[in-house]
């Protein structure tokens, strides 16, 4: 099997900011706020990113004209959800192992 | 107002159309070199251009997704997609991270392999129309060689920001570059130049009837071009190893 993780920080996010349903451009408002300006997504980034993801099952189209203004909506999958506990399953190991650097 | 320029390099072409737009001139459109501009507000626009997997034609998602994003789509030719986004609005970035500008830097460089090969392929057709002096193949190959130069060139720039991109991953190139890397001498194509300005001689004498000379001439430049490409072979093998 293809091994998914360590994540873009890309990816990272853009799973993150559709834990609930959002639009391209939601995303990359979220990711924005999220990181303090840090990291703002690029159309070309996002769009490829969305892409992808969708191809491979991470997340899928939510809704499409459902109000009166035509947004595409994308939500996280399960297969989405679990690629992201594994991923967090890492960080949490490399923020615990960090630790380590203080208490000596 | 209307501007000729045939250009391989991406990043200059940008460059040079946010350039124009710092001026006040607003790209409108391109067709087959010829860019077109309408005045604007200098440094109205911000301009980028992408590379689709489409020809001449983008996705209705892609279309959405980008207007969504508050970037036009100004014009489409060939795989290229020339986009716009107001300033006011922000920075405009389309590739953001290292691993995004790879992909799109990969599929460029695809393309042009590609179209170098079909290239080579024309280039070796026109020959039996040359050989009979047929002057548009002769100018044709002339036109193909200079033509090839130009990608190959643009080939190993794009080789060379890949090898930097995938080094600030902590990646080798992949081994499909790694061969790409390998440099073709300048002095092949420089070569295959000259063969097609030999194989044009025989067909200038006929038209001038200096006879004589035009074999001489003929002679030289087909050794030359036999040694340039020889030269080229022997310098594009030790590249690589």
């Amino acid at each position: 099997m293809e091994k998914n993780t360590p994540l873009t920080e890309s990816l990272f996010y853009i799973l993150l900011s559709v834990r609930k349903p959002n639009h391209g451009y939601g995303i990359i408002q979220e990711v924005e706020k999220l990181t303090g300006g840090r990291v703002v997504l690029g159309p070309g980034t996002l769009y490829g990113a969305i892409q992808a993801m969708t191809a491979k099952g991470w997340i899928r189209i939510y809704s499409q004209e459902t109000d009166s203004r035509k947004k595409k909506e994308y939500v996280i999958t399960e297969l989405g959800r679990e690629i992201f506990r594994e991923e967090k399953a890492r960080l949490g190991e490399l923020l615990a192992n960090a630790e380590l650097m203080d208490n000596y | 107002m209307t501007r000729f320029r045939l250009m391989y390099n991406k990043d200059e072409e940008t460059e040079w159309i946010n350039d124009m737009s710092a001026k006040g001139y607003a790209m409108t459109g391109f067709c087959a070199g010829f860019y077109f501009f309408d005045p604007c507000e200098p440094g109205k626009y911000e301009y980028q251009v992408d590379f689709s997997e489409g020809f001449f034609k983008v996705s209705q998602d892609y279309r959405e997704f980008m207007t969504e994003a508050g970037v036009e789509i100004v014009c489409l030719w060939g795989p290229w997609v020339i986009l716009r986004k107001k300033a006011s609005e922000g920075a405009f970035q389309l590739y953001t991270d290292v691993e995004s500008t790879i992909e799109h830097y990969e599929k460029i460089r695809r393309m042009f392999k590609v179209v170098a090969l079909l290239e080579a392929i024309c280039f070796i057709m026109q020959i039996p129309a040359v050989v009979m002096e047929v002057w548009a193949g002769a100018g044709g190959m002339l036109v193909l060689g200079a033509i090839f130069l130009g990608i190959m060139r643009e080939i190993r720039r794009i080789n060379n920001i890949l090898m930097g991109l995938y080094e600030r991953i902590g990646k080798e190139s992949d081994c499909i570059g790694c061969r790409g890397n390998r440099r073709v001498s300048m002095l092949l194509p420089l070569g295959l130049l000259f063969n097609a300005a030999a194989v044009m001689v025989p067909a200038a004498s006929r038209m001038s009837g200096g006879a004589f000379f035009d074999t001489v001439m003929h002679r030289v430049l087909q050794i030359l071009a036999l040694i340039l490409i020889l030269a080229g072979i022997v310098r594009t093998w030790r590249a690589g190893e």
